[in-house]
């Protein structure tokens, strides 16, 4: 396998493996998010918030994916 | 029958606006590079006016420099942090020029973005606290979103001029998308969680990190002749926590320095990408989008430093072990 196709199956399995965990993960903050908020809607900002900030931080994690992506495609040529 | 109303507005205007909606789609993607290669399958050419096509971005990833200040490189995402800095700097003064008890609009509405951090503020690190670390919170988060919304003004990245060596560039381009300023204010916030740490508990602080009491009272029980050794075994345990702590507080800035500048960058490469692949039809949603990571990034990376600082704070002896 030449080194461009090489790199190519790279960036893909990258991003496509990375997605993986945080887009589970960020479900089951929703669903959480969600009970929480159908128990008890006065709670919706406290509830939004801290929900928004889980979703921030697991959404870094497919971000790093991301960055690894970008770096194979465009600086290492 | 009586009227139905969606989001405010009759029927028949949702449905024209929808239609609008769907029209400016198709067309997008017509003019767009999926469409070309469609038609060309089928044989139909159509040129597109130039306003309508959109040439293949090449997104680099170093930022390029403009000139040299001092012998300082001066590149396009410096150019756009000083522009968000005069920016912030004047609408402050404005807001605040001839301040009223009942604020008027402009006032209030900047008293409203402020009011809202210092809710946050006092909300997760109590009232002394709070009051406390405000400003780094505050400005934290307003350099954060400001860099990241004055970015999307139309026209910011479409600017270009030819550097010294040469090369054209756009003259600014949004400032967190340069690595160096997530890396800065990542800095900042650490000295800033170990200089409340450190200024709250004393030197204690650092026992968090380097935790040999537990070890060393096991291994003084020896002396007395009795073998202690589940009291050296957790203390040895405490000792691998207390290093990991330590490694976790310097992984941290890595954290927030790839997340803002991967979220950043990631935004603009899509609608770069956007714009090209359809160009009326999806990159106003794409916009959109991105004025929400702006939003949602900004308060990540303050509540974060809030978060850790309120932690940093907190007696040791004070958690439950």
């Amino acid at each position: 396998m030449d080194v461009n196709a090489a790199k190519m199956l790279a960036i893909g399995l990258v991003m496509g493996l990375g997605a993986l965990g945080p887009g589970i993960g960020i479900g089951i903050l929703g669903y959480g998010a969600m009970q929480g908020l159908a128990r008890n809607p006065e709670a919706r900002g406290p509830i939004m918030t801290n929900m928004l900030i889980a979703i921030a931080m697991a959404e870094a994690v497919a971000i790093y994916a991301l960055v690894v992506a970008i770096l194979l495609g465009f600086v290492f040529k | 029958m009586t009227k139905r109303k969606i989001f405010g507005l009759p029927f028949p205007v949702i449905a024209a606006l929808l239609g609008v909606l769907a029209a400016l789609f198709i067309i997008g993607l017509l003019a767009g590079p999926i469409g070309r290669g469609l038609l060309e399958q089928f044989g139909i050419k159509i040129t597109f006016p130039s306003w309508l096509v959109v040439a293949q971005p090449a997104p680099e990833l170093p930022s390029a420099t403009l000139f040299k200040l001092f012998g300082l490189p001066v590149t396009n995402t410096v150019l756009a942090a000083w522009f968000t800095v005069i920016f912030l700097v004047v609408v402050s003064y404005l807001a605040t020029r001839r301040m009223k008890l009942v604020p008027r609009r402009f006032q209030a509405a900047f008293e409203f973005i402020v009011g809202w951090i210092y809710d946050l503020c006092l909300s997760v690190a109590g009232e002394k606290n709070g009051r406390r670390f405000f400003p780094v919170v505050c400005t934290i988060f307003l350099y954060v979103a400001f860099n990241a919304w004055l970015s999307l003004i139309p026209g910011f990245g479409s600017v270009h001029i030819v550097n010294a060596e040469g090369q054209t560039a756009e003259l600014f381009r949004g400032a967190n998308t340069d690595i160096n300023t997530p890396l800065a204010i990542a800095l900042i916030s650490f000295v800033f969680v170990e200089f409340y740490g450190l200024k709250s508990l004393s030197f204690s602080y650092l026992r968090k990190f380097f935790n040999f009491g537990r070890f060393f009272q096991g291994l003084g029980q020896l002396f007395k002749g009795k073998f202690d050794f589940m009291g050296m075994f957790s203390g040895v345990i405490e000792i691998v926590i207390g290093g990991l702590e330590a490694l976790s507080e310097l992984i941290r800035n890595i954290s927030f320095t790839f997340r803002l500048f991967g979220n950043m960058t990631a935004g603009e490469i899509l609608v770069l990408v956007a714009a090209f692949l359809v160009p009326l039809g999806v990159d106003w949603v794409v916009y959109g989008l991105e004025l929400l990571i702006g939003f949602i990034q900004a308060l990540v990376f303050s509540g974060l430093t809030l978060a850790f600082v309120t932690m940093a704070v907190v007696s040791h002896d004070a958690e439950a072990h």
